[in-house]
């Protein structure tokens, strides 16, 4: 090893370092983390080819996807904010400004978690070098703004005030102005509510009882629209969404949306339009403070954590004298070990205790349940057409269950290292996790059929249901054929049920969660070309005599895999230890 | 008077009910190699986090190099360097990346930070992993680059959390040696570690956390003699322990510490034998 030289002295009177080169060295490792991200490993021959043409023909399809996802509420803003200058609507443009508004946060804290599994740079960790609070709050302020969210909602605002320039040139630098100050207003109130939730999404407790709470929300917006939509049959006059935004137009003039709208609205009135425009900075400086306050926090070293500290010892418990040696005896069998192999039950057990304590997961389980009991309950959806209405019912159940089959060993994370080094078969664990995802997805979609089949306003004919369970055996054994694969050549660790995972984690690795999504609705899909057949030539057991052969197939496909997991796994140990075994 | 390196007075950390650190009052002079001592969740952790920064105390003060660590902190973390628990590393840069990242964040020019940036990489043995990325680095050259990273600014106290931690024999006589060169140039070290003979053969004075509360503190043959215990209610004193008997100087750290923590509140150094317990074992 080399020698190292003295270090230079930094002791006396040091110059403040300049805020341009902490600012800039933190851009240039953001920049760094971007470029490497980006390089990536590659698989060589026919691989490498598969996943260039897999990747090919996945960008085909969501790269559109995601450019209408962009010019759609960009070109809308544009459109609609033209359209209440020039047609005369002033009152819409805070309404479109609300909208955006609303928007924007709303996809910002539903991008939370994804954007958390794309960077792998924590800003808070920012605090352990020599920062002033400032400069902090700069960093902070400046990192993530190249979130979606931020982009399509700056760019909407661009074109807004550029349709009000089109409809009035004199408004177009005061909207220019307004537009700019009105994007800070809500980058700040993303960030105050980020803050806020990562505050209070770090303690367990807490998160359980939020995704309850935005579970609730969720039903509870549609028990509304159930008692508020229109029977089917009656003339529907509006939403009562709309109903309500319409109501609440007067109050939007005290939103920072009706300060930007009326600044722009009454720049002919210069005293009333800088009251307004006063409003809007005063909301944003307000949205700022709050957002600081936070900041300062953790800027002071505070420990979030749920609970006690990581590093908290376990109450000592008194020395006591362990029993005299017993031979070793075999244990009553339980609900696991009386059918199943002690390997398979004690697994089993394992996925059932993990299960048992994660609140947010069984909250998870049941939401789509409790839509199922809505839509059946909605005439609108139930007696369109009953043959329709049971798979789509179930396909809707089986989307949040499926996907955990894509990454299995996800959450075992360092454990499966025991898998690995006990003198077991590896087939057994895979055996006991699908197992125990299978038995979910019976439960759910047993409790779903069954909530249909009251429910349903019209009886749902046999050869439906006979026909969907087919599909549903169909999908399932497919999903878990190639869940089982994906979760042996793919895994990714993740924390279950927990929205915010750790940098660098995710439920699933992206090709996965593209791969379930491709396979549900390809076989959802299936289902069209069958019914039109069915209804064509008037043989409604038609798709019973076609889903039966498929779901022979997938079947054994599955059995062809469990056949080979033994020797799969074995030989994606280095992938194991490379992804779920890292720190 | 000299200023201490670090010095501490009342320092309590609670999390909600639970008290990971009371009352502590540490003095480390400036130039000493301290080792800071203690069973699994004593609390080291949790005080290096308050030392440097990271945590703030529910009471107490702290202050380094005579300057309050809650009133100067920027100052003060120019002076510190650091090898937390966790590392702290940026997995998706090189390791060439993250140190000039780290020289440029302590105010280092460029042209310095470069120059320390290609020794440190030298004399840590990671200038042949230019293009590899931190994430795929072994957990000893993670080791490796946090100590580089600590040291760039040439940091005059520095904070070492299981420093050797995952480290190989070769790369740790070197690091070890470094360590005691910047001894020799005037530097402080904090160093918490569960190996109790590097403890023993680096540091000139230690201190022990037992159950959140500073139990001893004072020099290797303090601790020997029996005179840096610090009273504290329900720790069996000195005499209890047995460690006022005996010849002093043969006494290792080892048998120091398992005396004083290994000791139950009643005094009992070891209440049961482990192999009594576990019996059936072959």
């Amino acid at each position: 090893m080399a020698e190292l030289k003295g270090p230079e002295s930094v002791s006396g009177s040091m110059p403040p370092i300049p805020a341009s080169a902490q600012l800039l060295a933190v851009a240039w490792l953001r920049w760094r983390i971007f470029v490497n991200g980006m390089s990536r490993k590659q698989p060589k021959g026919t691989r490498q080819v598969a996943g260039l043409v897999f990747v090919v023909l996945l960008r085909l399809i969501v790269w559109p996807m995601l450019a209408m996802l962009v010019v759609g509420p960009v070109g809308a803003s544009g459109y609609f904010a033209w359209t209440a200058i020039s047609e005369g609507h002033p009152r819409y443009l805070a309404s479109l400004l609300l909208g955006i508004a609303l928007l924007w946060q709303f996809v910002s804290i539903n991008g939370l978690s994804i954007a958390a599994t794309i960077q792998s740079f924590d800003p808070e960790s920012l605090v352990r070098f020599p920062l002033r609070f400032g400069r902090y709050f700069v960093l902070r302020s400046l990192l993530g703004l190249m979130t979606p969210s931020t982009i399509v909602g700056c760019l909407a605002l661009l074109a807004a005030a550029v349709g009000i320039g089109v409809a009035d040139a004199s408004l177009a630098l005061p909207a220019l102005l307004v537009m700019a100050v009105y994007a800070l207003m809500n980058i700040y109130l993303t960030r105050m509510i980020g803050a806020w939730m990562d505050r209070w999404l770090a303690n367990r407790r807490f998160r359980e009882i939020f995704s309850m709470l935005m579970a609730l929300f969720a039903v509870g917006i549609q028990f509304l629209n159930l008692h508020q939509t229109p029977m089917h049959g009656r003339r529907v006059r509006s939403s009562w969404l709309l109903n309500i935004l319409h109501s609440s137009g007067s109050y939007q003039y005290w939103l920072p949306s009706g300060f930007a709208a009326q600044t722009i609205l009454l720049v002919k009135h210069p005293l009333a339009a800088l009251a307004q425009f006063a409003g809007l900075l005063a909301s944003t400086a307000l949205f700022a403070a709050v957002f600081a306050i936070r900041l300062h926090k953790q800027f002071l070293g505070e420990y979030l954590s749920e609970g006690v500290s990581r590093s908290a010892p376990a109450p000592s418990a008194p020395r006591v004298k362990a029993p005299e040696p017993q031979p070793a005896a075999r244990s009553a069998p339980t609900v696991f070990g009386a059918i199943l192999s002690p390997t398979v039950a004690a697994c089993m057990r394992k996925e059932w205790l993990i299960l048992r304590s994660n609140g947010t997961q069984l909250i998870g389980l049941l939401t789509p349940l409790l839509f199922v009991v809505i839509f059946s309950m909605n005439r609108a959806f139930s007696s369109f057409s009953s043959k329709y209405f049971l798979p789509l019912a179930i396909a809707y159940v089986l989307i949040a269950s499926l996907s955990s089959l894509y990454n299995m060993f996800g959450a075992d994370g360092r454990g499966v290292q025991l898998y690995l080094l006990a003198p077991i078969r590896l087939l057994d664990v895979v055996v006991a996790k699908n197992l125990m995802s299978l038995t979910l997805i019976v439960v759910q979609v047993g409790l779903a059929w069954t909530i249909i089949c009251v429910l349903a306003r019209a009886p749902i004919p046999v050869s439906t249901q006979i026909s969907t369970v087919f599909w549903t055996v169909f999908v399932v054994a497919l999903n878990l054929a190639i869940g089982t694969l994906r979760s042996i050549q793919a895994p990714r660790k993740f924390i279950p049920g927990q929205a915010r995972q750790p940098r660098g984690a995710t439920p699933t690795n992206r090709t996965s969660a593209l791969l379930v999504l491709a396979v549900l609705f390809g076989s959802m899909l299936l289902q069209i070309p069958v019914a039109i057949a069915s209804g064509y030539f008037e043989t409604p057991w038609l798709a019973v005599w076609i889903f039966a052969p498929l779901a022979v197939a997938a079947v054994f496909a599955y059995a062809l895999m469990l056949r080979n997991a033994e020797r799969l796994i074995l030989a994606a140990r280095d992938v194991f230890a490379e992804e779920l075994c890292k720190a | 008077m000299t200023i201490p390196a670090i010095d501490t007075t009342a320092l309590t950390r609670r999390f909600g009910d639970f008290t990971a650190v009371e009352n502590v009052n540490l003095r480390v002079e400036a130039g000493q190699f301290f080792g800071f001592l203690g069973p699994n969740g004593a609390g080291k952790s949790t005080t290096i986090k308050m030392l440097t920064g990271l945590l703030a105390p529910t009471s107490g003060s702290i202050r380094i190099l005579g300057g309050d660590l809650q009133a100067n902190s920027a100052e003060i973390k120019r002076q510190i360097g650091v090898v937390p628990e966790g590392l702290a590393l940026f997995g998706r840069l090189t390791a060439d990346e993250f140190l000039q990242f780290v020289g440029r964040m302590y105010g280092l020019d460029r042209a310095t930070t470069l120059n320390r940036t290609r020794e440190l990489l030298e004399f840590m043995q990671l200038a042949g992993e230019q293009k590899k990325l931190i994430t795929d680095f072994s957990h000893g050259m993670q080791k490796k680059l946090a100590l580089a990273a600590a040291v760039i600014h040439g940091p005059k106290v520095l904070f070492l959390d299981e420093p050797f931690e995952g480290v190989d024999a070769v790369a740790a006589g070197t690091l070890k040696a470094m360590l005691l060169r910047m001894i020799a140039r005037g530097a402080t070290i904090f160093l918490t570690s569960h190996v109790l003979e590097i403890v023993e053969r680096l540091c000139t004075h230690i201190a022990i956390i037992h159950r959140g509360q500073l139990v001893a503190q004072g020099s290797l043959d303090e601790l020997r003699a029996g005179t840096a215990r610090i009273a504290q209610a329900g720790i069996p004193d000195d005499a209890a322990l047995g460690l006022n008997e005996g010849s002093p100087d043969k006494r290792s750290l080892e048998q120091i510490f398992l005396a004083i923590v290994g000791a139950d509140r009643e005094g009992n150094p070891a209440a049961t034998a482990p192999e009594q317990e576990l019996s059936w074992l072959s």
